[in-house]
Parts: C-alpha cells; sequence; structure tokens
C-alpha cells in the first residue's frame, strides 16, 4: 500500500475512535447527572418494596439477630383468616368515600366562595380553613378527646342540656360513632390544604372567561358549574387521586390516638392493621403480606384513576 | 485540588469500610456476650466488673412513667437509685417513658433495652423470641436465694416459665372497689359500708343514677385485666389448666359477664374506655369504680381537689362466694447484653424491689408491697398504711387472688387481643354475650390449634 494513503486511514481511524469515544460519553453524560437521584429512588423505595415482597413469604419477629423461616404462602391464607381483615378492608373503603366531601366537594365550594373576597378578609378566612392543617395530630386528638368525653365532654354536656340525647355517649368507644368522628376529624384536618390547592388553582383561570360570561348573562351559579369547575377539573382529578390513595394514612394518627382500632376492631383501617401486625404481633411477616396486597390493589387504583383523569381533566391551554 | 479530592475519597471509603465491617461484628459482640453473661456467677468478678469513675448507663422502660399519676413516684424511685447505690457502685438509671410497646419496637430497632417494666400476659411471647433472660442464668445464685426469700411464693411463682425466673413480680394490685363519698351520700347510702356482692352494686349503683344522675358504677370493658377476675370470681377460667384451650364460654363464664353486661343495659355503667373512666371518676361524677390500687395516689389528689372522701371496698362476688381477684401490675425482665450490664441490672433490682424500693412504690404510686413484713415494721410503711386504710383492702384480697392468664408464646398478643375485643363487643353493646364469646373462643382455639 502506499505509504501516504496507509498514513491517512491510520489518521482517519484514530479520529472516528476518538469521535466514537466523545459520542459515548455525550450520551452517557445525562445519565450521570440521573444516577444519584436513581441510586436513592432504589435504596429508599425499590428496594424496601422488594424486602417487603420477600418478607411476606417468612414468618419474622424483626428482632436483631434472629433468622426469618420461609413459610411460603401461609401468611397470605392466615390473613384472610384473621378476624380484623375483612373489616378492616370494610373501613378502608369507608374512609376513603368519608374523606371525600373534605378533601374535594367542601374544599372547591369554599376556595370558590372565598375568591371573590378582597383584601384581608380574603387572607383571613384562609388562614383560618388553614389553621387544623398545621396543627400537630396528637394535639388535635386530645382536643377531641377533651370535646367528645363520654360525661366531662362538652359536646355531651350540650347534647343532654339541649335535650337531643337522654344519655352520654361515648363517642370513641361507640361502634355506630368511632369511625364518623375518625372521619370527622381526619376531614376537618384535610379541607384547609384541599382549599389551598383549589384557591391556587383558581388564580390561574383567566378572569376575562368571567367578563364574557357575565356580559352574556350567566348567574353565579351557572359560571361556576359550566366554568370554574370545567377548568378545576385537572385539580380536581389530582385531589380526588390523592385523596383516594392516602385517606387511609391521613385518618392513621387519630385510630392510634383515639381509639386504637377499636371498640373490637370496628374502626381500624388496613394501615392500622399493618402497623399492629408488625409492632404489637411482631409478625412482618404478616405485616408484609398486607403490604403487598395493598399495594397491589391500591397500584390497581392508582392507574384506573390517571387513565379516568387523562380522560375527563380539561385542560386550558 | 486533585489532591484534596484524593483525601476525601479515602476518608469516604474508610468510613465506609469501617461502618460495613462494624455491622458485620455485631451479632458476634452480642453473641460472645451471651455466650460469656451465662458462665458468670462469682461475685468478686461481679463487683469489679461496676467502676464508680465510670458509670455505666441501664434503660429502663417503665409503663408507670406514662401515667400521671404514677409518673413521680416511679421517677422518685429511680432518681432515689441515682444518687445512693447507683453513684456508689457505677450505675446509672435511665428511665424511658414506654407505652407498652415502645420497648418492643426499640428490640427491634437494634436499640439496648435492659429492664422492662412487663406485663405478665404477653411474658411467655417475649423470653421465646425477644432475647429476654432467665434470673437464674445470669444473676449470682446466692445473691438471688436471699432477695426472692423476702417474697411471698406465689409473687415469684407469677413470673416464672419451665421453673426459671424470666420476670421478677414489681410492681403489684388488686382491684378494689373506689368510692366516691359526695355521690353515696347524696343517694341516702353509707360510702364506709360498700357493697358486697355484684347484686347489692347494682343496687346502689341504680339509687346513685336515680338520686344524682350521675353513673353509679365503672368497669370499662377494655380494663385488660379486672375481666377475668370476674369470671373467675363466679367460677369459671379463661383458659384450661395446661393452657392448651380457651374455656371462657361455660355457663358460669357467660352468666358472669351476663351480671356485668346488667349495668349497661340498666344506665348506670360509666362508659367509655378505661382512659375515659378514670377521669370521669377524677371528675366527680362516677360513684363506684373497680380499678387497681396503682391509682390509689392520683385518686386521693382527686378527691381533695374536688372536696370529696376516697373510700374503698373489696371487690365484689357472686353470692356467698368470696370474688377471686387478679392481679394487675408488672415484672421485671431483664435482657443485658454484657456481664457488667448484668451486673448494673442486678444492684438496680434489688434496690427497687428491697424495703425502700418498696416504700416508695407502695406511699407515693399505690402498689403493693411484695415484702409483706415492711408493711407492719414503723420504719417502712406501717404508718402510711394506717393512714391509708385502703391498702389494707388490697392487702386482705391478696390471700384469694389468682395470677392473670399468661396467654402461650407464639400466639399471646392475637389471643388476648380477640379475648378483649369479644368482651367489649358483649358487654358494651346490644350482641349476644354466649354468641360473641363462644365466637372469640373459637378463634382461639383455632390460634392454639386445639
Amino acid at each position: 500500500m502506499d505509504p501516504i494513503i496507509a498514513n491517512d486511514l491510520m489518521t482517519y481511524g484514530k479520529t472516528v475512535k476518538k469521535d466514537r469515544k466523545t459520542q459515548w460519553f455525550q450520551y452517557v453524560k445525562p445519565y450521570l447527572f440521573l444516577l444519584p437521584a436513581i441510586a436513592i429512588i432504589i435504596f429508599w423505595v425499590y428496594k424496601p418494596l422488594l424486602q417487603t415482597l420477600q418478607y411476606s413469604l417468612y414468618k419474622w419477629s424483626m428482632v436483631p439477630g434472629t433468622q426469618p423461616e420461609y413459610v411460603g404462602l401461609a401468611n397470605f391464607t392466615k390473613l384472610f383468616k384473621n378476624k380484623d381483615f375483612i373489616p378492616a378492608l370494610k373501613n378502608t373503603v369507608i374512609y376513603i368515600a368519608g374523606m371525600l366531601p373534605f378533601s374535594v366537594v367542601l374544599p372547591l365550594f369554599i376556595a370558590a366562595a372565598t375568591h371573590d373576597l378582597a383584601g384581608k378578609a380574603k387572607n383571613l378566612y384562609r388562614a383560618l380553613i388553614f389553621v387544623p392543617m398545621i396543627m400537630p395530630p396528637v394535639a388535635v386528638a386530645i382536643i377531641f378527646q377533651w370535646l367528645l368525653h363520654p360525661s366531662n365532654g362538652l359536646v355531651n354536656h350540650l347534647l343532654l342540656t339541649w335535650g337531643i340525647t337522654s344519655d352520654n355517649i361515648a363517642f370513641f368507644a361507640n361502634e355506630a360513632f368511632a369511625k364518623t368522628m375518625i372521619i370527622l376529624i381526619s376531614g376537618w384536618k384535610m379541607i384547609g390544604f384541599s382549599t389551598l390547592m383549589f384557591s391556587s388553582a383558581l388564580s390561574n383561570i383567566d378572569f376575562q372567561y368571567y367578563e364574557a360570561a357575565k356580559l352574556d348573562g350567566a348567574g353565579s351559579i351557572r359560571r361556576f358549574f359550566d366554568m370554574t369547575l370545567v377548568l378545576l377539573s385537572p385539580t380536581v382529578m389530582l385531589m380526588l387521586m390523592i385523596s383516594v390513595l392516602f385517606a387511609g394514612q391521613w385518618s392513621f394518627a387519630y385510630i392510634d390516638l383515639l381509639t386504637t382500632g377499636g371498640p373490637f376492631g370496628s374502626s381500624t383501617n388496613i394501615f392500622y392493621l399493618m402497623y399492629k401486625f408488625a409492632f404489637n404481633d411482631l409478625n412482618v411477616g404478616l405485616c408484609a403480606a398486607t403490604a403487598t396486597l395493598f399495594f397491589i390493589v391500591f397500584g390497581i387504583i392508582a392507574l384506573l384513576m390517571q387513565f379516568l383523569s387523562k380522560k375527563f381533566a380539561f385542560y386550558d391551554n | 485540588m486533585k489532591k484534596m479530592n484524593k483525601i476525601i475519597s479515602t476518608i469516604i471509603i474508610v468510613a465506609l469500610f469501617t461502618s460495613l465491617t462494624a455491622c458485620g461484628a455485631k451479632p458476634d459482640t452480642a453473641a460472645s456476650d451471651a455466650a460469656t453473661s451465662s458462665d458468670h456467677t462469682q461475685q468478686e468478678e461481679k463487683e469489679s466488673l461496676l467502676d464508680p469513675a465510670n458509670p455505666i448507663k441501664v434503660t429502663f422502660y417503665s409503663y408507670s412513667l406514662g401515667y400521671p399519676t404514677m409518673k413521680s413516684g416511679m421517677e422518685h424511685l429511680i432518681n432515689q437509685f441515682n444518687d445512693s447505690i447507683g453513684k456508689e457502685k457505677g450505675v446509672v438509671v435511665e428511665g424511658v417513658v414506654d407505652d407498652y410497646t415502645k420497648w418492643k419496637t426499640d428490640v427491634q430497632a437494634g436499640n439496648q433495652v435492659d429492664i422492662v417494666q412487663h406485663t405478665f400476659s404477653t411474658l411467655d411471647n417475649s423470653a421465646q423470641s425477644l432475647g429476654f433472660k432467665a434470673y437464674e442464668d445470669i444473676f449470682p445464685d446466692d445473691e438471688l436465694k436471699e432477695q426472692f426469700a423476702a417474697f411471698t411464693s406465689n409473687a415469684l411463682s407469677l413470673g416464672q416459665i419451665q421453673g426459671k425466673t424470666y420476670g421478677l413480680a414489681f410492681t403489684f394490685s388488686t382491684p378494689i372497689l373506689y368510692i366516691n363519698s359526695k355521690l353515696f351520700e347524696d343517694a341516702g347510702l353509707d360510702p364506709t359500708k360498700p357493697p358486697k356482692t355484684w347484686d347489692e352494686t347494682l343496687a346502689a349503683a341504680k339509687t346513685i343514677k336515680e338520686a344524682t344522675g350521675k353513673d353509679g358504677f365503672g368497669l370499662a370493658p377494655d380494663n385488660g385485666w379486672t375481666t377475668e377476675g370476674i369470671l373467675f370470681s363466679n367460677g369459671a377460667n379463661v383458659l384450661n389448666d395446661d393452657q392448651t384451650k380457651a374455656v371462657f364460654t361455660s355457663d358460669e363464664g357467660v352468666e358472669a359477664l351476663e351480671m356485668w353486661k346488667a349495668f349497661y343495659t340498666a344506665g348506670v355503667a360509666g362508659l367509655g374506655t378505661d382512659k375515659d373512666l378514670m377521669q370521669e371518676f377524677s371528675a366527680g361524677n362516677l360513684a363506684m369504680y373497680l380499678q387497681s390500687t396503682s391509682l390509689y395516689s392520683g385518686f386521693k389528689e382527686a378527691a381533695e381537689a374536688g372536696g370529696w372522701t376516697l373510700y374503698g371496698g373489696e371487690m365484689p362476688g357472686f353470692g356467698d362466694k368470696p370474688s377471686v381477684p387478679v392481679n394487675s401490675g408488672s415484672c421485671l425482665a431483664v435482657r443485658p447484653d454484657s456481664d457488667q450490664k448484668a451486673a448494673a441490672i442486678w444492684e438496680f433490682i434489688k434496690f427497687v424491689t428491697g424495703k425502700e424500693g418498696y416504700t416508695i412504690i407502695t406511699s407515693e404510686i399505690g402498689y403493693l408491697p411484695l415484702r409483706t413484713d415492711i408493711t407492719d415494721d414503723p420504719a417502712y410503711l406501717k404508718d402510711y398504711i394506717d393512714q391509708n386504710p385502703i391498702l389494707r383492702t388490697n392487702l386482705n384480697q391478696l390471700t384469694r387472688m389468682r395470677p392473670v392468664t399468661i396467654w402461650p408464646g407464639d400466639v399471646a398478643t392475637e389471643a388476648s387481643a380477640i379475648f378483649m375485643d369479644a368482651t367489649v363487643q358483649s358487654i358494651s353493646t346490644d350482641a349476644d354475650v354466649k354468641k360473641v364469646m363462644a365466637k372469640a373462643q373459637d378463634q382461639i382455639n383455632d390460634l392454639l390449634g386445639s
């Protein structure tokens, strides 16, 4: 071969090699930036998730120094035989449904009603509504415990004085009231956050739509249903999804502090049951089996909600 | 700059390596500690383990610290030890407020839990799976014998499992019928003559409700221990003798629970949980309350503040049969991680179950002194008990007392929860007592595999 050509080919080869190297690096570079985030997610989210799936097949008391014992699907059969499991499932659904008025319906109306207020009054109203949100659950629980005490509480005193009831009511120890009280207290805490979300979404709506609608003679109720509600639909769907997926967790603190799942397990939900399996009965396997089932069911619900959200939400862009 | 980076990365690698090796080394150290601790018996060796110049810290998980009525007494007990024997020997006890479960989660989290004020009903479970040690395996034999000699044998046997002491009876009481003098007098009854049978109690409760409008009698269905005393008093049992089968749905058992339910159907019972009833009685709105003497000091203060006198009677019985009270309270369960820790724990146990310890426990909390010799000793409790005769009631009941059921290891928490839930449902709702209890009995027998 002509030495000059050979030399050119070598130089060409080196350039290609160098270019490929640079190209490869350019391709990988963005992923390197993502690496820390991915590593953290894998460590804190996916590893525990896989461990939970693994533990659902073992019997273990979580005590350091002891070895988990493989029991196959026994935890799942034990779970379905547990007397509190089916009631806890039913209650979880009741808590989800019961929270919706407080996380979607009421905040939507409160946000719309306070939106037109001017200046300081608007801030005052919003602050008052938001206050319950920032109160620590333990303090809230103690206050409600005092208010609703069967014999010393203000609520029972008023009910008796006004002649609404003839006997004291043990709100947290009575099957008929315990769940409702938990829903009311968790809901009362939730209104503030949802109202804030709706208020911020309302601020993003172009006021010219309302001007136009007013000119066309649409009344305030018509404007709310035909415009506000439609334009807020993405936020409504978001809050609906958050509420459905998290209602069980929000009520957890109040179940633990006010009823401990009672009376006779009637106010427990799937989260509290998981907690009891793990930390009362020291049965990690049973807890993990519950968590696995819960993960599958709520995963399906989340996917369904996303599908609905895409179908029904109206984006104004 | 490069040099700096190298230094930083070296530090990180070294730190990671040491933390990893530390993780790996932990079980081995614990295992060797456990092995050596059982060998150790010699007194001289033990004394040399403690050094006043370098005090060792011991954690004591106590549910009494979580009750407003017991907190100050328990704190006094711990401080008294730290300021005297503790200082002298080199032991510092740190009281940890427990809610009956915190010690469990701390064990799971790998924290060192040294001493637990443990309830009797789940002791077997803890001994089997949570690393609690038998006293005979870790404490010096001669001292153990000397300490145990002062205790009544039935108190000692409570915390013994298969011949070994996994819990030494510590705070201890029987249920007594607390009485609010004012509500009794307002209803024309004599508070110094408490009702002796359940029928008399129900009649008194009805009279009080009619006359004052206040609740006549309180015993929370979720009380967790007195329930068993009611069943025992009527000749019923919770478990059979070899603890293989639940038997509480006998005719006597159902009859006993139906009697208790009569207070609810008559509308004279204080409503709510045990906590609600404590508040109701303290506020002066409940005439009779069947509760542990451990709440005595708190109720005494409430009575003084409310302007009424606190009286007490023995637990009511069925007809002519004397009542069979159960014991409430706790034992001390221990899980030292070294010989030195075991020596430190033993110093604390000797103190709190000694004459001085029980004087504080009885006079400042209200629990029974398990060393009955100090109740007649003017140097310790005689004067106090003479001034607070209600505690004599508690002492009188000791002779008829039966220990609470220790549920078998594996199913302890689950089975006791089923039993309590069924009791709450059958007493506080319209549900049929026999049906609810029979269902619970089947569920527990399923768990027990019989």
